[in-house]
């Protein structure tokens, strides 16, 4: 079947193979570590290097195009966390500060899944749109956002309840101090997310890269272009490290949230593949849009949600999306969403289900 | 020369409750204190490997007594719930007492 071979080569390129070396390196507890300086500096690198290509591609296609595209994917986006709510909430009854953390972490996108997902792109000699960087950068809060808006809400929803079952007089001052509250929280939280270091590398990439262009980037190509799948490489041992160490913990997060780490983001994938063919936009393209709506964010989601719902557990959204989604995301579903996006632009949409029906007898 | 008795409050925490014990000590107009990044093992097991937002950090603020209580309580109150969070007070002696809120 065409779909195990192209995930069985995608096993060996040299970005998952160093990154299962880097999870064996942590199971036979080597003391093999990426220094913190440079660990920290790659995410900066990889982001800059994106947000140059998507500046430079931008230059080439204009804004118009990339409008509508933008507006689905933030459309979708928060669908898909209220949608993870839900599940999460009813069906793997968790409670609410977790149900919204696990919903935005899911309902986020991850910066070093994009990364990978270039690389793969790269590998199989096919491009992509240069706005999706754009809708990266814009995707990053927004579900963050609606995350901890709901979170506020309920909150303060139960205080007020559990006031007036108390029988005590709620003035009117509370309330309002209620709402300001949660007003000044999400100025924070917006103004912090928004001033954070990925959005801003990647935003200052962008226009960098639109102003410069092909001719302008032509002299930093061997840093940003050439360099970048050997950077990936190095950064995937240190996430392979620690998606290694974490291992263990994978026990603790239960079998409900395990299943939902696997089977969601290959949903919001599949679906994030379909609208955006539907969208029009090329074989790499629904690739890359798919994937932004796969992917699970580890390293932003922690700085936010720590500060924002610090009641929900950071081991379950971490290690959800670290130790399951990424690995998940990069090795399996990437292939798969490649076929499915392959698969549509070749012979049409309608013909879809017959196909994979076809291609599974 | 004469030491003055002051109290030395020693935090540490997990890197991202920081924002939130440098904002209570703003709060009580403490401008003066130190930080730095720790590892170390305790109940919320192994810490400081891997990811950045994972590590520790110890702050370090001199006070006196009566600043100290209010502080403490606040710490106690607002963060101990859901950080990993240890706290401990001790007796040091300062030259310059006036340094110290």
């Amino acid at each position: 079947m065409a779909i195990l071979e192209l995930i069985q080569s995608n096993l060996l390129t040299p970005i998952v193979l160093f990154f299962i070396f880097g999870i064996v390196a942590a199971r036979i507890k080597s003391d093999l570590k990426i220094p913190d300086a440079i660990s920290e500096f790659l995410p900066i690198y990889l982001l800059a290097a994106i947000g140059l290509h998507g500046g430079i591609e931008m230059r080439n296609t204009g804004f118009e195009t990339m409008l509508i595209p933008m507006l689905v994917a933030i459309g979708l986006s928060l669908l898909f966390t209220l949608n993870h709510y839900q599940i999460l909430r009813r069906l793997g009854k968790f409670n609410l500060f977790d149900s919204y953390a696990l919903a935005s972490t899911y309902g986020a996108v991850g910066a070093v899944t994009f990364s990978v997902g270039l690389s793969f792109l790269k590998n199989q000699g096919v491009t992509s749109e240069g706005y999706i960087t754009a809708i990266l950068a814009v995707l990053e809060p927004v579900a963050f956002i609606l995350a901890i808006f709901l979170t506020n809400m309920a909150v303060s929803k139960q205080i007020k309840a559990k006031k007036e079952s108390l029988g005590e007089i709620q003035t009117e001052s509370e309330i309002e101090m209620g709402i300001s509250e949660t007003k000044t929280n999400l100025k924070q939280v917006l103004h912090e997310s928004i001033t954070g270091k990925a959005i801003v590398i990647l935003l200052g990439s962008i226009i960098i890269g639109y102003m410069i262009g092909e001719e302008g980037f032509s002299s930093i190509s061997i840093v940003f272009d050439e360099l970048f799948t050997g950077a990936i490489v190095i950064f995937l041992i240190e996430m392979g490290i620690i998606a290694g160490q974490r291992l263990d913990d994978i026990k603790k997060v239960g079998v409900f949230l395990i299943a939902f780490s696997i089977l969601m983001p290959t949903f919001n994938g599949i679906i994030g593949v379909l609208v955006a063919t539907a969208l029009g936009l090329s074989l790499g393209g629904a690739v890359m849009f798919g994937l932004l709506l796969a992917s699970a964010s580890f390293i932003a989601a922690p700085a936010v949600l720590r500060h924002a719902i610090p009641q929900a557990k950071p081991s379950l959204y971490i290690t959800s999306a670290l130790g399951i989604t990424f690995p998940y995301n990069i090795i399996v579903l990437l292939p798969i969403m490649f076929m499915v996006s392959s698969i549509v632009h070749n012979e049409g949409s309608i013909d879809l289900f017959n196909y994979i029906s076809k291609g599974l007898i | 020369m004469k030491l003055y008795d002051v109290k030395l409050l020693t935090v540490t925490c997990e890197i991202l409750a920081q924002k939130n014990v440098i904002e209570i000590l703003t709060k009580h107009n403490i401008t003066g204190y130190t930080t730095y990044e720790v590892e170390g093992n305790g109940a919320k097991g192994l810490r400081g490997q891997g990811l950045k937002n994972e590590k520790n950090v110890k702050v370090e603020v001199i006070l006196q007594e009566n600043t100290l209580q209010d502080v403490v309580e606040e710490i106690a109150r607002t963060l101990f719930t859901n950080f990993a969070v240890i706290l401990y007070v001790s007796d040091v002696g300062v030259l310059r007492t006036e340094k110290f809120v």
